[in-house]
């Protein structure tokens, strides 16, 4: 499998977040106003899409990524993987308890939450392990 | 692990950059190879030799008391 260059992915995803930030500009405000459910359902979920292609583009990066690529990508999305689980765990006790009053929408939280601590453990893994800062590789 | 790694690309007259397309692998991680931060798996071992024409042997050397 040929390795996807930095360039074109680091172009790839940044045309598809435009997509997306268009769509939350554009398309989510006529999500109330839209009553007909299936159209509602549809215009809701329709953000999603972006950030499906943009995971699957991650996914095919790390899957032909070289052996060393590969151990990075692992640790740092090991450490996030924690990270965001001890995190949502935490929250999820305090909700319960009543302590913390958050409602669903900061689900929407997660996934930006994942990338950026993914984003740093990868900085120190390539630090780690080639002895150079990298910021932009990930 | 020590390596050879530097010196026979240098002989050759390769940059990083060469070498990493000649093995598909990312210029950072000849990088690591290189300076010793990172013992590459046996398959990449390997292709270095037969990229260099040498014994797996000669270009790789526990690092003494490891």
């Amino acid at each position: 499998m040929t390795r996807v260059s930095r360039r074109k992915y680091n172009v790839q995803v940044l045309t598809i977040m435009a997509v997306y930030v268009a769509l939350m500009l554009l398309e989510w405000p006529l999500v109330g106003k839209t009553h007909e459910l299936a159209l509602r359902t549809a215009l809701a979920l329709l953000p999603a899409v972006p950030v499906v292609v943009v995971i699957a583009l991650m996914a095919r990066r790390v899957m032909r990524g070289d052996e060393l690529e590969q151990r990075m990508y692992l640790i740092a999305l090991s450490v996030a993987t924690g990270a965001v689980s001890v995190i949502s765990v935490v929250g999820g006790f305090l909700v319960l308890a009543r302590v913390w009053h958050v409602g669903g929408e900061i689900l929407f939280w997660i996934f930006p939450m994942l990338c950026f601590i993914y984003s740093i453990a990868w900085i120190f893994a390539v630090r780690r392990t080639t002895g150079v800062w990298n910021f932009w590789g990930c | 692990m020590k390596n050879r790694v530097r010196e026979l690309r240098e002989a050759h007259g390769w940059s990083q950059g060469v070498l990493a397309e000649h093995l598909d692998v990312s210029r950072q991680t000849v990088n690591a190879i290189e300076n010793g931060k990172y013992d590459p798996s046996l398959p990449l071992a390997f292709k270095l030799a037969r990229l260099f024409r040498q014994r797996i042997e000669s270009m790789f050397e526990p690092d003494e008391g490891r």
